[in-house]
């Protein structure tokens, strides 16, 4: 475990490199060589660990006061093993994503600072034990990340952007030191290791569960609560948004997971709860992403659908530990679990490519992107990896999670019968809905970045050697899961066999017939090689026609008449138009000159645009007309001072 | 001892609220820092340590000599009149001290029938906070405000003996350094405020308000 801590050190004097070179270059590359050293050294201490089930407190004395600060027990060293694995490649990319800015003359000091300080405390989240200890370490993971995300802080759109997440992040940090209080009440200390309560306490039960939803949701994005990602995701630096994306919003994932440790059986209602919320989020995620036309906006809403099939599948555990089922259990936050992992690997890939087409372009708008295939044949394989990954489908690792959440229903249906067959057939339905949306989305960005025309001219298109190995770490990491997801479901297994359901270990994850999916998967993938070796053999023999895209025949197409990622999205937009704020504006004349016409369309979030927008201007009008009573004599504070004072005392003398 | 001490103390703040001279001010803090000293000696009359006078000690260097000659050089130095520019008639805040003295006084001793206070240490104690806080409020020079924040002090002092005869001695020394600091910093802010404005009334920042 030692090294653990000196791997952490080791990322910590990166911010000294960073510091202390004078030279831009220099102190980036020593930066992130440290940090990069760091970072593997701790994924191969953690994952070491999380393979011998070394499992243990961290006793450290300080001031000669043994506190347990560190606690290194399964579920934590789950995500301290997601958050290194990720941090590597994005690492990977930060160095060559800030070569660009040092060779335009940009200062990077702050961002070399800022992200080694997010790298750490996230790490140290994850494994704190003391409830004061996490604090700290949550607060100084949002600060960093919203210091950060200020890199372009020129630009109105990131101040607003970055307030957004800053003033979510207070909200939950406020919530969470009252969540820790109540639970600091009730059991007398301040250690994660001694927070358990039964569920006979009542009513405070509930008002636990209920402030750790709602804090931790708001963190992790699930649908009532999500209006921060698609404001401050598109406008931190491509590092910054895939490390929020991939690890930050994870942190609410294991929050909600430890609160579920802390207060377990949880009753079934909750379950419910969580379930209709995530299938909520889950849904309405996908559908805001398909009427977006910022491809990091895109992503961002991508994050609250995948976090919704995460919820999914803790809402299916919450229900199996409402019946003290273990094997519905161990499929629902096996789900959810190895969804975290999944999403953390693809979603980051998914950001780092739009990075990628960003710093090449110049432009965020799919609307001007195109014809990009001829420029990067590699990069498009291995974004097109990532998308299929998301989308859940089979041969990747998306689709080995999401399947064991079908199980997770198919068995709860089997188990619980009654009426809960037909509710986890909804279930079903619903995710397989959202799984066709996403297969939807992605279609749209992929067909109308890549293929086509360029819409945009092209001026240079180049991907350095870190770019690629960073992708390709994700894409290979994509892959592996993929088609020998053994190993990985088997650290899950461990996961939940020590925090989850410690009683009898089942094995109802271990049972599913990996061996056959992943004889299925090199089947499929063979064929579709034999198909492509006997289509290149046809166009030996018989030559291939090259047209236009989208041209149909006709040859004066220019890149403004092809099909476009609006009108691809336009019918299912349409469908749901009031919830996803969807409207267009259509300027066309039909006369037998056409005059100059122009299309645009838009997106308003629900929550922000008619919730929190409203909420906030009437509180600022409140508080304009109580503005009166704001003197500028000191004098005056004081008298107020007196006069409350009093006022108390009377109380409290009055009522004694 | 305690008591006749107590209301000494509590004499000084009646003459606090009618005299009409900044220098008096001075003068009855410096009494009542002499007062607070002795009420700390008492006790070792009978039981010395070397340990113990320390308290004293510094209370006395501090309330007695520095504070008061350092507000009395900046009176010097800035050249402040001596009338304190009261913003009510004088007569007026005396009644107002008088009726607080009565509630205080009425509420002390009730609330020593249930509680373990020493009554008049405890009344005068919170007497010389509320005095504080309305000489703070009623007057308007700034320097007047550092003295009616000592005054506050004083009570608060005072108040701490009443309640528990052994509140920590760190406690202590450590309000004492806190208080020395803010008449310091009163100091420094008012020799900017006299570089910058004419005069030295609350009444003047109020242009500084943003």
């Amino acid at each position: 475990m030692d090294t653990l801590f000196y791997s952490l050190l080791l990322q910590l004097s990166s911010i000294a490199a960073g510091i202390f070179f004078t030279e831009k270059k220099k102190s980036s590359a020593a930066s992130h060589i440290l940090l990069l050293a760091g970072l593997i050294t701790g994924f191969i201490a953690a994952l070491t660990a999380l393979i011998n089930s070394d499992f243990t407190l961290k006793d450290i004395q300080m001031f000669g006061i043994s506190n347990n600060l560190f606690r290194f027990d399964a579920l934590g060293l789950y995500f301290l093993c997601i958050i290194q694995l990720v941090a590597i490649p994005t690492t990977i990319y930060s160095y060559s994503y800030l070569k660009h800015y040092i060779e335009k003359g940009k200062s990077v000091r702050s961002n070399l600072v800022f992200y080694a300080v997010l790298l750490v405390s996230t790490q140290l989240v994850v494994v704190a034990n003391h409830a004061i200890f996490f604090l700290v370490c949550w607060e100084v993971m949002s600060t960093s990340a919203y210091l950060g995300m200020n890199f372009e802080k020129g630009k109105k759109e990131v101040q607003t952007g970055s307030f957004y997440y800053l003033v979510m992040s207070h909200v939950v940090v406020f919530l969470l030191y009252i969540f820790f209080f109540l639970l600091h009440n009730q059991t007398n200390s301040w250690l994660f290791s001694d927070f358990h309560l039964l569920s006979g306490t009542g009513d405070l039960f509930i008002v636990l569960y209920a402030l750790s939803l709602i804090a931790f949701g708001m963190k992790a994005g699930f649908m009532p609560f999500h209006f921060w990602l698609p404001r401050a995701h598109p406008i931190a630096p491509t590092v910054f948004s895939a490390f929020l994306s991939g690890i930050i919003i994870k942190t609410g994932i294991y929050g909600i997971l430890r609160t579920f440790q802390f207060l377990n059986p949880a009753p079934e209602w909750l379950g419910w709860l969580v379930l209709a919320v995530g299938m909520i989020s889950a849904v309405y995620g996908v559908w805001y992403a398909l009427a977006q036309h910022d491809i990091k906006s895109l992503l961002a809403y991508h994050s609250v659908e995948n976090i919704g099939i995460i919820g999914i599948g803790i809402g299916i555990g919450f229900i199996g530990s409402a019946y003290h089922s273990i094997p519905i259990q161990i499929l629902g936050f096996g789900g959810a679990l190895l969804h975290t992992l999944n999403h953390a690997i693809f979603k980051s890939l998914l950001f780092v490519g739009s990075g990628v087409i960003y710093q090449n372009l110049g432009t965020r708008n799919i609307e001007q992107m195109g014809g990009l295939v001829h420029y990067g044949k590699y990069f498009v394989v291995l974004f097109l990896i990532g998308s299929i990954a998301i989308s859940g489908i089979p041969p990747f690792n998306g689709f080995i999670s999401e399947f064991i959440i079908y199980n997770g229903f198919f068995t709860t249906a089997k188990e619980l019968e009654n009426y809960y067959p037909l509710l986890m057939l909804i279930s079903a339905v619903g995710l397989a809905f959202v799984g066709g949306l996403a297969v939807a989305c992605f279609t749209k960005i992929n067909s109308i970045m890549f293929l086509g025309k360029e819409r945009k001219e092209v001026k240079h298109f180049k991907i350095s050697f870190y770019e690629y190995l960073s992708l390709g770490i994700f894409a290979l990491l994509c892959i592996v899961i993929g088609f020998y997801p053994q190993p990985f479901i088997g650290v899950v297994n461990k996961v939940l066999i020590d925090g989850f359901v410690p009683a009898a270990p089942s094995s109802s994850l271990l049972n599913i017939n990996w061996q056959l999916l992943s004889i299925i998967f090199i089947t499929v993938i063979a064929g579709i090689i034999l198909i492509y070796l006997w289509k290149k053999s046809i166009q030996k023999k018989y030559g291939r026609r090259i047209s236009t895209a989208w041209g149909c025949g006709y040859e004066g197409l220019n890149p403004r008449m092809q099909y476009t990622a609006s009108s691809y999205a336009d019918e299912l937009n349409e469908i749901s138009k009031s919830v996803l704020g969807y409207h267009k504006k259509v300027i066309a004349q039909n006369d037998i000159f056409p005059a100059k016409g122009s299309f645009e369309s838009h997106s308003d979030d629900l929550v922000d645009k008619k919730i929190l927008l409203p909420v906030f201007k009437s509180f600022s009008e409140f508080i304009a007309r109580i503005k009166f009573l704001s003197y500028t004599d000191i004098r005056y504070y004081i008298a107020f001072i007196l006069i409350i004072i009093t006022i108390y005392s009377l109380i409290a003398f009055l009522w004694s | 001892m305690q008591n006749i001490l107590s209301i000494l103390f509590c004499l000084s703040l009646f003459y606090l609220a009618v005299t009409p001279r900044v220098k008096a001010y001075v003068a009855v803090l410096r009494f009542q820092g002499i007062l607070l000293t002795i009420l700390l000696m008492v006790p070792f009359v009978e039981q010395f340590s070397v340990f113990a006078v320390i308290l004293p000690a510094t209370l006395f260097i501090i309330k007695v000599i520095i504070i008061p000659r350092y507000i009395n050089k900046i009176i010097l130095e800035l050249d402040i009149k001596r009338t304190i520019e009261p913003t009510i008639q004088q007569f007026n805040f005396l009644l107002l001290v008088i009726f607080s003295f009565i509630v205080i006084f009425l509420a002390s001793s009730i609330l020593s029938l249930t509680t373990n206070i020493e009554t008049i240490p405890f009344a005068s104690g919170f007497a010389a906070v509320t005095v504080g806080i309305f000489i703070i409020i009623f007057r308007k020079k700034l320097i007047v405000h550092v003295c009616g924040f000592l005054v506050l002090e004083n009570g608060i002092f005072l108040f701490g003996t009443a309640v528990a005869s052994d509140l920590p001695i760190m406690i202590e020394i450590g309000v004492l350094l806190d208080v020395f600091v803010v008449v310091f910093l009163m100091g420094i802010a008012l020799n900017r405020i006299s570089s910058t404005f004419e005069g030295f009334d609350v009444t003047i920042l109020r242009r500084l308000k943003d």
